[in-house]
């Protein structure tokens, strides 16, 4: 397992590294923002680049690049969103925004989605199990942005129990903070509530027809013992995977989510570095959204082992 | 007993007024002072301290770095607004507005702010003292002026503003390691200070231009040495090049040589292919016989107007190395504790003085020692986070900051260090009330950022923000409520037609073309364009479209002043009211006046149209560019005109159904019934412009703002290739234009018009003439922008659409103090701006209404 483990990290790295290299010359690549002829700042702005090492061949400017992140970790002066800033600054204050929107989303939304999928199973092909299943749909097809405004609407306009917009300021953890909050998470986490509904529906329904689950019942367990000890274990095989995924899809989903509700996160600060063509800015979230996905994708495989010891990682037999 | 009782008497009323303070409960505050004691601020309203006025705003984008050295963009100038002071500042004149009369506020003056007073001419003076700053021997005054400081000025800790600080600020705005963004600004625009160029760059290799503007050269051809290697250089022996990718030559109108190839211009065989081989990485060729010869070999023949080859100097440019100098080169020093003095390169004076003093004089002070604390190196590059949040931001002027979070909040509270609350100076006479008040009633002003304009709505109805500007959906809710506000903007917006024939023809000639359904070439005929011009209805095209905006008649907009110190406005005048008569053929003799004959304007004549594009059709067929083989007089071509977009949307889509259905309207009946077409090019993005100059696309709603105080100068860009977009099909140098000024009927070309207007010297007839700012009368100078304005109209290339403006609400909680826009103090913004509730006021007001408020 350790070995395993080992061997996927270094992996991760080296996948992490190439990534990199590659989406450090793409975006090198990509022309810099242009100028109009006529502005009378511009041999200023050739200037700044020169120094900043733009003309320079590919492979040097990656060679000082890896150096200084590894050696210093300096990713760099913000181009132009916020000119001459630290790179890494500003997106270390910008993260706990976005983390605390997501978090608080995927607490909302597991408990429920779970317990709306067990009902949806147990209650198979009745009325019951057809609505929630239509307001799966529902709330699946829908973009969460249309929530936002539905939810801003009606909560925060018309009857007024919610601010329109995250509170300002870094008191991440006070009652205010979570009252204003509460307007963006929901509209994460209707559509999350509803994939986490679909899969545990999905996996408890087949599991429930499985022929240990009879055997059990013969065994004399009731049906919730049977479902609860052995039917749930083992849909959640599929169930908690899914949870990593989910927080990597709404980390990159709530850029509009962001944008409505005002939170200052790393997801408006990705949109924004793509619009305002901030290449170093761009390259470190880049890199964070890569390193995200790899260790998840990690966690997810070694998830498997624990959740089910059926499955043993890196075994030669 | 009577003394007694008199004297009695007299203490109860002292004694009564000394206790009974009169208070205004509808003016929020009180009066101190007794009426006619001494002292400027005697009867200055005072508002209750206890209470908080908070300013409630939203952006889209929130400031990320308000380094005055440093900062790109309006959106990061933002907080400047509130934390800086200039030398001098403009405020209502409400000595012009007795308040008996209670009229609102439509003149202004200028007030030193930062500066002790007026500046000081000190020309001959610096000429005698400092002749390395070169001012010309020839001038007197003009060139140097010395500024006594304030010496209340100070920085929101109580650190002193004195001579040192400007100097220390200059030095890092200039200093060539820093490579500041703003250093240009000191030396390329109207107040050019000596010295700042050669400072800034000093050291620093680059690429000159030889010809920015296509009128001298810096260097002949004839100059040029060529060297042992067979490559030209200057004298001075830096070496030349053609630029092919170089789109600085700005007589081009921002295009390059390699855009004119891309267009088809330019033949590859002995021309380009010789230039492109020879070309280093950026596009640029050294100068060789062999490519002097490519080059000419294109610029030399008939397709490009056989240029002679001394005019090849116009597409070159040469390597320069600024000379290494040190500060004192720049004309920006000290010279007493609280006393600098300022050196320029051009003279400026009077109200022009003034306005860029205004606009540019101190907002680039830095505070030493947090700017020293701030400065870091990276390499070659060195960065500042001076002015990137709360820490690093230092305030002098009337607020400071007090709260940052990037991308998200910023608030703003009184900076009771600045000496504008006790100089006595900075008080009003409201012409509402007719009492004196003190500016800036607002304690702090809060400001989120808001993207979605649904949202800003929501908000705005719950009374959490102080304005809404309104969008397409809420004009017929509110374009009538008493909360609405219409700020009117300068730029005019023309529908510019293609006249560009041989582009025109040129895309015709592609394949894919359908020469018997569609044409293009009808579009440039004259006659068609002034069918076009008449087809509209400007002021129901402005309602249907962009309500906010109003119909545009001439090529000035409304706003522009001729004489900004008086708030005189040019589209006031009779002169620029007789051109537009004159343009729409409206007979002002059947109208009691000329205000009258003007309103009945309406760019609207269905019957002219229709004549017209009969006529257009006649020429058309007459040309060959459509047919009519079945001779029942209906065009056999659609003639299919490309709206330019820079992207899709929805006033796009708008536009140009518009444009579609009232031209069917109009042309019902003639030739082209059914036979004219707009439609929806692809998004060029900000290439847009290039495709109208260049006749690849063939209209768009275009226009030009300029500087709201010089109308003037709007004569130059109608006429200068450099900036008209119909460059490529109308020469203004090749077009008489005869004026009578003062009595004397003159007769030069247009282009020379517009030059002598803007302060350049021509002959006429053997003998001087320049109709510049202070050069001439005021009305000469009328009658030339009026007369130059109507021939520019009378080509049919720009169709006056739209008069820009934009309507938005004020909230309840706040109002003007003047409803009537002025151009250069708008409505007189947070330094005028009067509350009618204080926080806790309008939370329960707006607790009262339900929640929601009604506008």
């Amino acid at each position: 397992m350790v070995k395993y483990v080992t061997q996927r990290i270094l992996l991760m790295l080296m996948t992490l590294l190439i990534i990199t290299f590659m989406s450090f010359v793409l975006i090198r690549m990509l022309p810099l923002p242009e100028l109009p002829s006529e502005d009378p700042h511009l041999p200023i702005v050739l200037a700044r680049r020169e120094a900043a090492g733009y003309n320079k061949p590919y492979l040097v400017q990656f060679g000082i690049f890896l150096k200084n992140v590894l050696t210093e970790w300096d990713w760099g002066v913000s181009d132009v969103l916020f000119f001459g800033q630290e790179v890494s600054d500003i997106f270390m204050s910008k993260l706990p925004a976005t983390m605390l929107v997501n978090f608080y989303s995927i607490i909302l939304s597991i408990p429920i989605g779970i317990i709306f999928g067990v009902i949806a199973a147990l209650k198979k092909n009745t009325w019951v199990d057809h609505t929630i299943s239509t307001l799966t749909m529902v709330c699946i097809s829908v973009p969460s942005f249309v929530y936002a405004f539905i939810i801003q609407y009606f909560l925060c306009y018309k009857l007024g129990w919610f601010p329109f917009l995250m509170k300002a300021g870094t008191d991440y953890f006070t009652w205010e903070m979570f009252i204003s909050v509460i307007p963006p998470v929901l509209s994460l986490s209707l559509g999350v509530i509803a994939g986490f509904t679909r899969v545990t529906r999905a996996e408890l329904t087949e599991v429930l027809t499985s022929e240990f689950m009879l055997l059990a019942r013969t065994k004399g367990l009731t049906k919730a013992q049977a479902t609860i000890r052995h039917a749930f274990k083992n849909c959640m095989v599929v169930v908690v995977p899914s949870i990593f995924g989910q927080f990597i899809g709404i980390l990159s989903g709530s850029l509009i989510i962001e944008k409505i509700f005002a939170i200052p996160g790393v997801g408006q600060l990705n949109l924004n570095a793509i619009y305002g063509r901030d290449y170093p800015m761009f390259m470190m979230l880049t890199v964070f959204y890569v390193t995200i996905s790899l260790v998840a994708s990690i966690v997810v495989d070694i998830s498997y082992g624990f959740i089910d010891p059926r499955i043993r990682m890196g075994s030669r037999k | 007993m009577k003394r007694l009782l008199a004297l009695l008497l007299a203490i109860m009323m002292v004694v009564l007024s000394a206790c009974g303070t009169p208070t205004d409960p509808a003016t929020d505050g009180e009066t101190t002072g007794a009426e006619g004691s001494e002292g400027a601020d005697s009867n200055v309203v005072v508002f209750d301290a206890s209470k908080e006025y908070v300013y409630k705003t939203s952006v889209s984008t929130l400031a990320a770095n308000w380094n005055p050295h440093t900062a790109q963009t309006t959106d990061d100038s933002y907080p400047l607004d509130y934390i800086t002071t200039q030398l001098y500042s403009f405020v209502f004149n409400d000595e012009l507005h007795p308040v008996e009369g209670k009229e609102p506020y439509s003149g202004y003056k200028i007030i030193p702010e930062m500066a002790a007073g007026d500046p000081v001419d000190v020309t001959e003076k610096v000429k005698a003292e400092h002749p390395e700053f070169g001012i010309p021997e020839s001038a007197t005054t003009g060139y140097a002026y010395t500024i006594d400081l304030n010496p209340n000025a100070k920085w929101h800790n109580g650190d002193a503003i004195n001579a040192d600080t400007y100097i220390y600020s200059m030095q890092q705005l200039l200093d060539p390691k820093l490579k500041n963004y703003r250093a240009t600004d000191q030396y390329s625009g109207a107040l050019s200070i000596v010295g700042a160029e050669e400072y800034s760059n000093s050291g620093r290799s680059v690429k000159k231009i030889n010809s920015v503007s296509g009128e001298s050269m810096d260097y002949q051809m004839a100059d040029l040495v060529k060297g042992a290697d067979g490559v030209y250089t200057t004298p001075e022996g830096y070496v030349c090049y053609f630029g092919l990718q170089e789109a600085g030559y700005g007589w081009m109108g921002g295009n390059s040589l390699a855009d004119y190839q891309g267009a088809g211009y330019i033949p590859g065989e002995g021309c380009w292919d010789i230039l492109s081989a020879a070309a280093d990485a950026d596009g640029y060729v050294k100068l060789t016989d062999e490519t002097i010869a490519a080059l000419y070999a294109f610029t030399g023949s008939e397709v490009w107007g056989n240029e002679p080859q001394e005019q090849l100097g116009y597409y070159v440019s040469y390597d320069f190395v600024y000379p290494v100098v040190d500060y004192n080169v720049v004309g920006f020093y000290k010279t007493g504790d609280y006393q600098i003095t300022i050196v320029l390169n051009n003279a400026l004076a009077g109200f022009n003085l003034y306005y860029y003093l205004t606009m540019n004089s101190s907002s680039w002070l830095v505070h030493p020692e947090t700017y020293a604390a701030t400065l870091k190196q990276d390499g070659d590059a060195w960065t500042s986070t001076y002015n990137t949040s709360a820490e690093t931001t230092m305030s002098y002027g009337p607020y400071k900051v007090v709260s940052y979070q990037a991308s998200k909040h910023m608030r703003f509270e009184r900076n009771e260090n600045w000496y504008g609350y006790t100089d006595g100076k900075h008080v009003y006479v409201d012409p509402v009330d007719g009492k004196t008040y003190p500016m800036y009633q607002t304690t702090a002003i809060d400001t989120q950022v808001v993207e979605e304009a649904a949202t800003r709505k929501l908000m705005f109805l719950k009374g959490e923000l102080m304005g809404y500007g309104l969008q397409a959906e809420d004009f017929a809710t509110y374009r009538n409520s008493e909360y609405v506000h219409v700020t009117p903007s300068e730029t005019i917006f023309f529908l510019i037609l293609n006249g560009h024939i041989t582009a025109i023809q040129g895309r015709e000639a592609n394949e894919g073309f359908d020469k018997t359904k569609h044409d293009l070439e009808t579009m440039s005929l004259k006659t068609f364009k002034q069918a076009v011009a008449v087809t509209y209805d400007k002021e129901l095209f402005a309602s249907t479209i962009s309500p906010a905006r109003s119909g545009g008649y001439g090529l000035v907009g409304n706003a522009y002043l001729y004489d900004p110190e008086t708030g005189s406005r040019y589209r006031d005048t009779d002169q620029a009211k007789q051109v537009l008569c004159d343009f729409y053929s409206v007979d002002t003799s059947k109208f009691a006046s000329l205000d009258d004959a003007v309103a009945s304007i309406t760019g609207y004549d269905p019957v002219a149209a229709k004549e017209l594009y009969k006529k257009a059709f006649d020429e058309s067929i007459a040309a060959g560019y459509i047919t009519d083989a079945d001779g029942n007089g209906i065009s056999d071509q659609t003639v299919r005109i490309e709206y330019c977009i820079s992207g899709d949307s929805d006033f796009m889509t708008k536009t140009v159904n518009y444009l579609n259905e009232k031209m069917a309207e109009v042309t019902k009946g003639t030739p082209f019934e059914g036979k004219i077409e707009f439609y929806k090019s692809a998004p060029y993005d900000t290439e847009w412009a290039n495709k109208i100059r260049q006749g690849l696309s063939d209209t768009v709603l275009g226009g030009w703002s300029g500087v709201v105080f010089d109308p003037f100068s709007l004569a130059d860009t109608w006429t200068n290739p450099n900036s008209q977009f119909d460059g490529k099909w109308f020469d203004a140098t090749t077009v008489d234009l005869t004026i009578t000024v003062n009595g004397e009927e003159l007769t030069t070309k247009l282009r020379t018009w517009a030059e002598m207007l803007n302060g350049t010297t021509h002959q006429i007839n053997g003998k001087d003439y320049n109709f510049g700012d202070g050069m001439a009368d005021v009305n000469a100078r009328l009658d030339i922008l009026a007369a130059i304005e109507g021939r520019v109209l009378l080509e049919y290339n720009y169709i006056p659409m739209l008069q820009d403006a934009s309507m938005a609400l004020l909230s309840q909680q706040v109002y003007y103090v003047v409803d009537e826009y002025n151009p250069v103090m708008g409505r007189g913004g947070i330094t005028y701006l009067k509350y009618n509730y204080d926080e806790t006021e309008w939370a329960a007001y707006v607790a009262e209404q339900g929640g929601e408020l009604k506008y």
